[in-house]
């Protein structure tokens, strides 16, 4: 429902844009702020580049209004926009990564049960994903992104389902190998659960 | 097994996943808004961009082409003849042209006339834009 009336109030505000009324793109802008202010920290985890890259992204879709095919949601096309406007802009001005290798390792094993090394090990594997090769990086930030749907992180991408989850998949080999502990990590947490539903 | 929900169902959900499916929400800042709706209206302000100037500048893309298919011709005139004449005697292939001193001669002028012609739109070109700063044109 809630998507069903964004979509028509999205269509109604872009008609008037297109009619001459500067002010009714306000209306796209508070709609779509804090989705595509989230992709941008996806793609950046910098939060005045992630503002800026939106508000680039915003410009880049108010100049180019017309060519959105109402084929497609709007949703799609702004996403789709976004998606090449960050991968431009980061290609030109890059954000400062690690190499994999080198991502910086989760808590070992005595703390692994705390909340705050739980957190640090979340920091790092999000960081990771920053170090993963570019074919594999926006793949999983899509992914993840748009709550792991691939259907519309693909849409997004403009790439074949097919070829978004054989890219997916070799991402997610590849944060594993880099994290084994993790995999351990929640066997353990969904054993602890298991235990403690049993016992109650 | 958990399962994810739409078309990726033998990915099994691990921690990674979980943990980057769970992400708090970066809320825009207070100016964003603003700033996005600012930076709208002074493109919008913004006089059009000039369009390339097509009309004028078909006569130089012509002028170029020309000169291009000049030469290539007299490259292809020059050259194939003594590259045929040595792949008969079975020294090269056929594909690789051969120049002999006295088939490079007729590039000399070719080179000077060259080198006048682009001396001579230089100048123009210079004296245009020139006489356009100061009004003239």
């Amino acid at each position: 429902m809630q998507a069903t009336i964004s979509a028509e109030e999205d269509l109604a505000d872009v008609n008037r844009v297109l009619a001459g009324d500067l002010q009714a793109f306000e209306g796209i802008v508070r709609r779509w702020q804090g989705p595509l202010v989230n992709m941008a920290w996806r793609y950046c985890r910098d939060r005045g580049r992630a503002e800026e890259l939106a508000q680039e992204a915003f410009l880049r879709a108010w100049r180019g209004l017309g060519q959105w095919r109402r084929e497609s949601s709007f949703s799609t096309w702004l996403f789709a926009l976004a998606a090449n406007v960050f991968r431009s802009e980061l290609k030109r001005f890059p954000t400062v990564t690690v190499p994999l290798e080198a991502a910086p390792e989760p808590s070992g094993p005595a703390t692994q049960h705390n909340t705050l090394s739980r957190e640090l090990s979340s920091g790092a594997v999000r960081r990771a994903v920053l170090a993963l090769p570019h074919r594999y990086r926006e793949p999983v930030v899509l992914f993840y992104f748009h709550e792991m749907d691939l259907a519309a992180a693909a849409r997004t991408m403009r790439l074949p389902e097919g070829t978004m989850k054989a890219r997916l998949s070799r991402a997610r080999a590849l944060l594993r190998r880099r994290f084994p502990q993790l995999e351990t990590e929640h066997a353990e947490i969904e054993f602890e659960a298991l235990t403690t539903r049993k016992e109650a | 097994m958990n399962r994810t929900k739409n078309g990726s169902d033998e990915m099994e959900l691990g921690r990674i996943d979980h943990v980057l499916a769970s992400e708090v929400p970066l809320m825009p800042s207070s100016g964003f808004l603003e700033s996005v709706m600012e930076r709208v209206r002074e493109e919008a302000a913004a006089p059009p961009p000039i369009p390339f100037p097509w009309k004028r500048a078909i006569p130089a893309v012509l002028l170029t082409a020309g000169v291009f298919g000049w030469a290539t011709f007299e490259l292809v005139r020059l050259g194939l003849p003594s590259a045929g004449s040595l792949a008969a005697a079975g020294s090269i292939p056929l594909a690789m042209p051969h120049f002999s001193a006295a088939a490079a001669q007729p590039f000399e002028p070719a080179g000077w006339v060259a080198l006048a012609l682009g001396t001579s739109l230089l100048s123009w070109l210079l004296a245009r834009r020139l006489a356009g700063r100061s009004g003239l044109l």
